[in-house]
């Protein structure tokens, strides 16, 4: 029966909608007062919040299973971090050049440690890494164009091959669906390339706060990805429909 | 220190049986399709409830449906 094959495509549901418009506006109003960031940690934290005093059941037991250990995990990451930081701070005298940035570091960390491993509990390493990458590809193809529109127009010829940097990341996006353990090892070499390609393995100039962004930027999702890929057992079950 | 329980199910047997998909099964518990494929492929073990429901939905008993794991594996 062909109607037997039709699938639901993921929708987001009001609540993501309502969330995720929540933290885009908080974000995006930050340029009127910082204070806004309330609104997009409104947008993050409420639906949590609800759902722990089961004022709201949007999730099935999967899927909160997903995100408890992903909160887990975040605990754990952000929790190192933090006495990482406090042991730093009170072992002498430091002096941050720009401590909000340290503090939206810090954040950082610990979104995106939820968020991947939510995708990765969820979907499982090969659907989470392919779409990780797909996402990340895209950013960058985005980035590329903008940096090469408006102002600083550099010709047509820039505008088209520029983009091109970013295929590798679409192409190992579908790679990872056929042979995840070889696009992990890819994954994990390219990593190391970026790390040494950004002066993580020599004395740069870049301060503890630029490396960590720059780590979060451009090395963390292709790392992570490399690591989950690896864990794919050597003959990966299809997903049937 | 508690024993650690293996789980093995049934559930992508008994719905190839009863010709039903993933999210036509996944509609009669009140789940998303991905909770059932992650039952099928032994990734998650659901709570009671939804075992009870699984077990309704097929006309099983629990025990039929999931079992502890004695080398048999299905999915």
């Amino acid at each position: 029966m062909a109607e037997k094959k039709v699938r639901k495509r993921w929708q987001p549901t009001r609540t993501n909608l309502v969330a995720g418009s929540m933290v885009v506006a908080g974000f995006m109003l930050v340029s009127l007062s910082w204070w806004f960031l309330l609104l997009a940690a409104l947008g993050t934290f409420a639906p949590g919040v609800l759902r722990e005093m089961g004022w709201l059941r949007d999730k099935d037991e999967f899927q909160l299973q997903a995100a408890r250990r992903a909160g887990y995990h975040a605990f754990l990451t952000s929790g190192l971090v933090a006495f990482v930081l406090v042991a730093f701070f009170r072992s002498g005298e430091r002096v941050v050049e720009d401590p909000e940035e340290l503090a939206t570091l810090f954040l950082a960390v610990l979104w995106c440690t939820w968020f991947f491993s939510m995708l990765l509990d969820f979907w499982g390493p090969q659907k989470a890494v392919h779409r990780v990458l797909i996402a990340f590809g895209s950013c960058w193809l985005l980035f590329t164009i903008a940096s090469n529109v408006g102002s600083e127009w550099t010709g047509w010829a820039a505008l088209l091959l520029h983009p091109l940097l970013t295929l590798p990341f679409f192409a190992m996006a579908s790679l990872s669906l056929r042979w995840p353990r070889i696009t992990g090892i890819l994954l994990l070499t390219i990593s190391i390339f970026f790390m040494q390609f950004f002066g993580f393995f020599r004395n740069n100039n870049l301060g503890l706060v630029t490396q960590g962004v720059t780590f979060l930027l451009f090395i963390g999702p292709l790392l992570a990805s490399g690591v989950a890929l690896l864990s794919v057992s050597r003959h990966p079950e299809s997903e049937e429909e | 220190m508690k024993p650690r329980h293996d789980i093995c199910n049934l559930v992508r047997r008994h719905r190839l049986m009863a010709d039903m998909t993933q999210q036509e099964l996944a509609d009669r518990v009140g789940v998303t399709r991905q909770t059932i494929l992650s039952i099928e492929k032994g990734k998650y073990t659901p709570s009671v409830a939804l075992a009870l429901c699984l077990a309704e939905v097929f006309g099983v008993s629990v025990e039929k449906l999931f079992q502890l794991n004695k080398g048999e594996t299905d999915g």
